[in-house]
């Protein structure tokens, strides 16, 4: 009778090599674990100001999570910070276990929410000095994505001017919930700025632009909120091609982060015809809707939809047209986490797998900035 | 038969992770019964070890009465996704024909807790 080992550590089946496949992350989330992680990439003007205020964090989110955290049970590391706050234990958790070429960082911290302009800029800049020196040095496999304020678009483009010099940071990074759609005028520097450094902007689940967050109101639930963001990407997807971003700026390019992309055919194939007969509202386009679409939109897998018949992934893919338009993601550390082995069923093989879960990211991202 | 240690090493409602020859098993110490199932979860391939143990979220009516219920049952939720299995039978609540983990039986012998795989 063999003794087992109770809590032993990981075994070969949770050892690196899962799959056997190039594997790149395209959204992992670092958090600070409190405002004291980026207060030393502040000026002292605003660490006193934080000390005085008590500020702690910018205003969060509308409704619980099923998790604390939105975060994976098992993503909190043994010191006690909070998941994806700690580069060693996510290292650990993600890059090593699954033997990821690239992890692309993706923060989340709402700098944009604080009504403070200054303060809110501050706070934007220490994410990305935070990011720099606490995450990107610390391992080489890390890129990052620049955390602008998108209420103030020149800011924005400043940062994004500025940042954009270190290689490592490969995109731009926004919430779908802005405080308008993307493509109105006013936040054509951001966007300009983006094109000029070459650098895709990645637009992600959630944030709150003071506005009900489903164009019928607030609804009641999480569940709601979390199902229904694909409104949110729907109206972005709309604002940019329909307000000619694309025309202003030919090489923008834009990832959807979060978002699903079962939704996107049929949004384009209602977006083209209803161009055909609407087109004189938006005359500077020059192509169908959807061709723009798929030459400057990618869409990250996860939360990776999930049809009872796995081969109706296959008709998606076929009705998207484009075989690099999807790009592998897992959302480390939150709760609705794709893991690399397992969410692409197996229906999705050969070249098509491998493309998904990293080639498309090495076409559309440059991992290799100078 | 493999023995995984002493009954008073496994909290009631605790679930455990023990490793057999190099494969994981999540071994619940039910209160009057013992649960085991392979420590990977049947949709994403969570360890069900590090999920906890819970009641279903039961509902009399729309708005009204609510409440967490086992039916007697020991159910164990997945760390990630947040699906409830049965550990009795190893079939997830929501989708019980689709989703399942293989369990197997538990004896408690002379204060050892004993998987048996087959």
């Amino acid at each position: 009778m063999a003794q087992a080992v109770l809590d032993a550590p990981a075994a070969a089946e949770a050892a690196n090599g899962r799959t056997s496949l190039t594997v790149i992350d395209c959204d992992v989330h670092p958090y600070p674990n409190t405002i004291h992680d980026l207060t030393p990439f502040m000026s002292d003007r605003w660490v006193q100001y934080v000390k005085q205020s008590g500020f702690a964090a910018p205003p969060g989110t509308q409704y619980p999570k099923g998790y604390e955290n939105a975060a994976r049970r098992d993503a909190w590391p043994p010191n006690g910070l909070k998941p994806g706050a700690d580069p060693d234990f996510v290292r650990e958790q993600l890059l090593d276990e699954w033997d990821m070429k690239y992890g692309i960082l993706t923060p989340l911290y709402a700098a944009g929410h604080v009504h403070n302009d200054d303060f809110s800029i501050a706070l934007a800049r220490a994410v990305n000095e935070w990011q720099r020196h606490v995450w990107l040095d610390s391992d080489e496999r890390w890129r990052s994505s620049i955390t602008v304020t998108p209420q103030i678009p020149e800011a924005a483009a400043e940062e994004i001017r500025r940042c954009g010099k270190d290689g490592r940071f490969v995109q731009v990074i926004l919430t779908v919930r802005g405080n308008a759609p993307y493509g109105k005028r006013h936040y054509y520097p951001l966007f300009e700025a983006a094109a000029d450094m070459d650098l895709p902007v990645g637009i992600h689940f959630g944030g709150w632009g003071n506005h009900p967050i489903t164009a019928t109101g607030w609804p009641s639930y999480y569940l709601e909120d979390h199902t229904g963001m694909t409104q949110a990407f729907e109206a972005q997807v709309l604002s940019l091609v329909s307000e000619g971003i694309f025309e202003r700026l030919p090489n923008l390019r834009i990832a959807l982060i979060e978002g699903g992309f079962s939704w996107m055919p049929p949004l384009m194939w209602r977006f083209d015809k209803n161009y055909k007969g609407l087109k004189e509202e938006v005359p500077w386009l020059r192509k169908l809707p959807s061709e723009y679409i798929l030459e400057h939109f990618r869409m990250t897998t996860q939360p990776m939809d999930e049809p009872p018949n796995p081969q109706h992934l296959l008709q998606i893919f076929d009705m998207i047209g484009r075989e690099d338009f999807l790009m592998f993601a897992t959302d480390y550390p939150h709760w609705d986490f794709d893991a690399p082995d397992r969410a692409l069923p197996s229906v999705v093989r050969g070249e098509l797998r491998q493309k998904i879960m990293a080639d498309n990211a090495t076409a559309f991202y440059d991992f290799e900035r100078a | 038969m493999h023995d995984v240690g002493a009954q008073a090493d496994f909290e009631v409602g605790q679930p455990t992770r023990v490793e057999i020859e190099g494969r994981g098993f999540v071994v619940v110490n039910g209160g009057t019964q013992f649960y085991a199932a392979r420590d990977v979860c049947a949709h994403q391939g969570a360890r069900l070890s590090s999920g906890r143990c819970k009641g279903n979220v039961h509902a009399e009516s729309v708005g009204g009465h609510i409440e967490y219920q086992t039916g007697g049952r020991t159910l164990l939720q997945c760390p990630w996704h947040g699906w409830i299995f049965d550990m009795s039978t190893g079939r997830a609540l929501t989708d019980p024909d689709r989703a399942r983990v293989r369990v197997y039986p538990v004896q408690v012998t002379d204060g050892r807790v004993l998987l048996d795989l087959g």
